[in-house]
This record gives structure tokens, C-alpha cells and sequence, in this order.
């Protein structure tokens, strides 16, 4: 017989297979405690999407993940993260390797003031991905077909990044974020700064990105962490309120404050 | 529970919702006089009264058009999520139901038309007018638990429809008992046998309805099975010739 109910799980979220394990994460900026004892599984070639009020500390956490918070001096972080079950708070990882693997697209499109083929570029020469100028134009001709934003491109490869539009510009931050293969893209609110066929186009490649890599995304817009995500967590003052998959939490969320949240209410 | 939930930011959507369910209520107010009515008017040989309730159920299909557009457009305007989105679901299957219902009891009050040129059958409507009356009371106890969130009485109600099929069993066996003894009764047990039908019919929505309060507060469609008590179709001890033919 058919089984409609077994048929429906098994599209709607794959084999478990965790990339990034959460336990137990502090997080202080000072005395202000910021993550209070968050705990997560983020699966591997799906997208996970953090929501939650302005200051419920998604971003925070977001930027636990690839160590960005190091850069803070008052920022302290405890607990455990471990990526492909390394830990990567441990002394003996660089922060800049782990960047090259845990990669990251900002919320306002930030590419450097060269031209859109260095943009690209500059990650791979650092971290020594190319042996010579053709296989180095291989990497940013193939970044930048990921990034969706090749053809419209590829004959002003030397014009300015920042020539861009707002919407070229984050696809081109997006691609120059995949340029170094990394095995996770975190973004931080991609879309808050594009107008709805640029958001839909950067919602696009984020579903296609998802077949190579695990993508957080941290989103004020629930509609977009509905379309894009397989995963959604909830934040809340600091707390991982609940974490499920996305179809669950907008239909059906299990706990009052999900609810409110969602639905718009004041919570 | 959606009844413990606060109030939206946006107000106007608060009263988008609470407009729909309005007209989901006074739906429910239309479908129940029109069950009572169609069963009086069938008892009472009132010619007018079932004329009257043929007239009225107008009013119910408009309102269910008003339901469908306006759910239609909540969903595109406002992309309700959780209990916000089951509300705009379960509106659209009430209404649905609730329009059904007041089909049906407009076929009764057409079949009145018929039975009071007819001889009439001994009991017959007074009977169908308990299982009628059982219906309507089993729909207000299904809005009620619609306005309370209340998914107890809801199933409460789900459980009663078996004694709607029970009546429905009796009924059926009366009329055939009718028919047997004498063919001048067929005509009026035949449209007495669609009414029954009719009755058990809007029972069957009336659970439809019960199971949408369920999934609103819950999230789920009931667990429990509907109970299917009508038997007229499966046994054959309901249908003497085939019984007779088998032995």
C-alpha cells in the first residue's frame, strides 16, 4: 500500500548526515550573556535557516561557526563546536584555514575595491588553490557560474566589483565566497539589501548551493527561511527556542513563543 | 492554543480572521435552521416552510463563495503560518461542509414537495425528524467546539455520528418493511429513504467539521477512525431478497 506520510518525510529531509555539532555554546560580549547554552546538529547538503527578533543572537551564533567572533576582543565563546567532528576552537586550528572552509556572504554586498575577476581571485592565490594563471581563471570562471552572475559578467571581468548593482554584487560576494570550495556557507541576511528578482535569484543559487554544501542562513524575512530551508531554528533572547524542520515549525511549532513569532504577534 | 493566542502587530489582520470565521458562524446559524426547518416542514406537511428553506439556501452558497474568496485572500496577502494558516484552511473545508449540508436539507424540502400529494407513511416522519433534530444538535455542539477551540467536544461529536448511522439503519429497514407490504408505498419510501440519506449524509459532514476543529487546535487530523455504523450497503441481512438468494 501506499504510504503518502512515509513518502513525504523521506523528500522533505534526507539521510542525517551532521556537518557542524553544537554543544553546550556560551557566548558572553562582555557581561552580557548573548547564547545561553545553545545546543545544534546542522546537516550536511541541506539549508538551515536561523530566525528569530533583532538581538535574539542568530547572528552571533552564525558567526560562532567560522570563529568570526574572535575578532571581537570583548566576544568569549564556550561549549563546543565541532565541524566534521573537529573541534574547531582548538588552539591548533587557524582561524583563516577554518574561514577558507566555513564561508561566509554579509548582509551588505561587500566586494573589494578591484576588479571583479581579483574579487574572485584573491582567495584561491592566498590559499595557494591554483598553480598557474589558466587554472586560476578556471576557479574564478567556475566561482563565478556558481555565483550565478557569469554571463552577465564574463566580458568586463576587469571592470570594478563595486561597479556592480546591489543585487550583481552580493552574487559576486557569493561566488567569491565559494571560490575557495568551502564545505559551508554561512550568510548573514543576504537578501535585506536586494530588490525581489535579485533576492529571488540569490534564493535560487542558494538552493542549487546546497547540493555541494551546507548552508546556514540567517534571515528576518520567515518567508524566505520557508522558501529556502529544510531546517529552521528558532532564537529567542539568546535561546535556541526550537529547532525542526522548516515545514513543522510554519505549520505546526511546538512551542508558544515559535508561535507568536511566526504568526506575528506579540510574544 | 490558538484561543490563548495574543493579538497580531498588524490588527488588520486579526480582523481579516476573525470576518472569516464571522461568516463560518453565521453559516453554521443558516445550516442549522436549515436542517430544523426541512425536518418540521416534512413532519408538519408545511408546503410553505419547505419553499422557504429552498429559497434560503442562497444565502448559504453566497456565503460560501464569500469564504472561499476571502481565505483565497488572506493566504495570498498575508501568508498566514501555523494556527493562522490552519484557520484559513479549515474555514475553506467548513464552508465546504456547510455548504453540503444545506444542499442536502434543501433536497429534503424538495422531497416534501413531493410526499404531501403522497399518502403518508405511519411514523416516518416523526422519526426522521428525531434523526434530524440529532444532527443539528450534533452541528451546534461542532461550531460551538469550533468558537472554544475545544477538540473534546469535537471528537465528542465525531463519536456521535454512529448513532445518526444507527438511526439510518432503522430507517432503512422501516421503509423496506413499507415497501414489502404494500407496492402503493414505494413512491413516498423511496423519497423517505432519500431523505434518511439525505440525514446521514449531513452527519458525515458534521464530522468533517469536527475533524477541521481538531486539526486547528492540534495540527493533526484526529487519530480516531470516523465510525462507520451505516451497514445498509455491506450487510445482507439489510437487503432480504439478496439474503434470501444466498441461502
Amino acid at each position: 500500500m501506499y504510504d503518502a506520510d512515509q513518502n513525504r518525510t523521506e523528500n522533505r529531509v534526507g539521510q542525517a548526515d551532521i556537518k557542524i555539532a553544537a554543544k553546550n555554546v556560551q557566548v558572553y560580549y562582555g557581561e552580557t550573556h548573548a547564547i545561553k547554552d545553545v545546543s545544534v546538529d546542522i546537516e550536511d547538503r541541506l539549508v538551515t535557516a536561523f530566525i528569530g527578533p533583532s538581538g535574539c543572537g542568530k547572528s552571533t551564533f552564525l558567526r560562532c561557526l567560522n570563529r568570526m567572533n574572535d575578532t571581537i576582543p570583548i566576544c568569549r565563546v564556550e561549549g563546543d563546536i565541532h565541524i566534521d567532528n573537529e573541534d574547531i576552537y582548538d588552539k591548533r586550528v587557524d582561524p583563516v584555514q577554518l574561514r577558507a572552509k566555513v564561508g561566509m556572504v554579509f548582509q551588505k554586498p561587500n566586494p573589494f575595491p578591484k576588479s571583479i575577476y581579483d574579487n574572485v581571485a584573491y582567495g584561491p592565490k592566498i590559499h595557494g588553490l591554483a598553480k598557474n594563471k589558466s587554472e586560476l581563471d578556471d576557479i574564478v570562471e567556475r566561482a563565478l557560474r556558481r555565483g550565478a552572475i557569469w554571463d552577465e559578467v564574463k566580458d568586463r571581468l576587469d571592470a570594478p566589483g563595486t561597479g556592480l548593482s546591489g543585487g550583481q554584487q552580493q552574487r559576486l560576494c557569493i561566488a567569491r565566497a565559494v571560490a575557495t570550495e568551502p564545505e559551508v556557507l554561512l550568510m548573514d541576511e543576504p537578501c535585506s539589501a536586494l530588490d525581489p528578482i535579485a533576492t529571488s535569484q540569490v534564493e535560487e543559487l542558494i538552493d542549487e548551493l546546497k547540493q555541494n554544501y551546507s548552508v546556514v542562513i540567517v534571515t528576518h524575512s520567515m518567508q524566505q527561511a520557508a522558501r529556502v530551508s529544510q531546517k529552521t531554528a528558532f532564537f529567542h533572547l539568546g535561546n535556541l527556542v526550537e529547532y525542526d524542520e522548516t515545514e513543522k515549525i510554519f505549520t505546526n511549532p511546538q512551542d508558544s513563543r515559535t508561535e507568536s513569532y511566526i504568526t506575528g504577534r506579540i510574544g | 492554543m490558538a484561543s490563548q493566542l495574543s493579538q497580531h502587530i498588524v490588527s488588520a489582520f486579526d480582523r481579516d480572521l476573525e470576518g472569516i470565521q464571522a461568516h463560518i458562524m453565521k453559516m453554521g446559524g443558516l445550516v442549522e435552521a436549515a436542517i430544523r426547518d426541512s425536518a418540521k416542514s416534512l413532519e408538519s406537511r408545511d408546503e410553505e416552510l419547505a419553499e422557504e428553506v429552498r429559497r434560503r439556501d442562497a444565502s448559504i452558497d453566497e456565503l460560501d463563495t464569500l469564504v472561499n474568496e476571502e481565505a483565497a485572500r488572506v493566504i495570498a496577502l498575508r501568508a498566514p503560518t501555523a494556527t493562522d494558516l490552519r484557520v484559513a484552511l479549515s474555514v475553506l473545508r467548513m464552508s465546504n461542509n456547510l455548504e453540503r449540508i444545506g444542499d442536502l436539507a434543501k433536497n429534503m424540502a424538495k422531497r416534501t414537495g413531493v410526499l404531501v400529494q403522497l399518502q403518508p407513511i405511519d411514523g416516518a416522519a416523526a422519526s426522521l425528524r428525531r434523526m434530524a433534530r440529532e444532527v443539528e444538535l450534533m452541528l451546534k455542539d461542532a461550531l460551538d467546539s469550533y468558537i472554544q477551540r475545544d477538540p473534546e467536544l469535537a471528537r465528542d461529536v465525531i463519536e456521535r455520528d454512529r448513532d445518526v448511522d444507527q438511526m439510518y439503519n432503522t430507517a432503512f429497514r422501516e421503509f423496506l418493511t413499507f415497501m414489502l407490504e404494500d407496492p402503493r408505498n414505494i413512491t413516498a419510501c423511496m423519497h423517505l429513504h432519500f431523505i434518511a440519506k439525505n440525514i446521514e449524509r449531513m452527519g458525515d459532514h458534521v464530522t468533517g467539521i469536527s475533524e477541521q476543529v481538531v486539526f486547528l487546535v492540534e495540527g493533526a487530523m484526529p487519530e480516531q477512525k470516523r465510525p462507520k455504523a451505516d451497514a445498509t450497503s455491506t450487510d445482507p441481512r439489510f437487503s432480504p431478497e439478496a439474503g434470501e438468494g444466498e441461502d
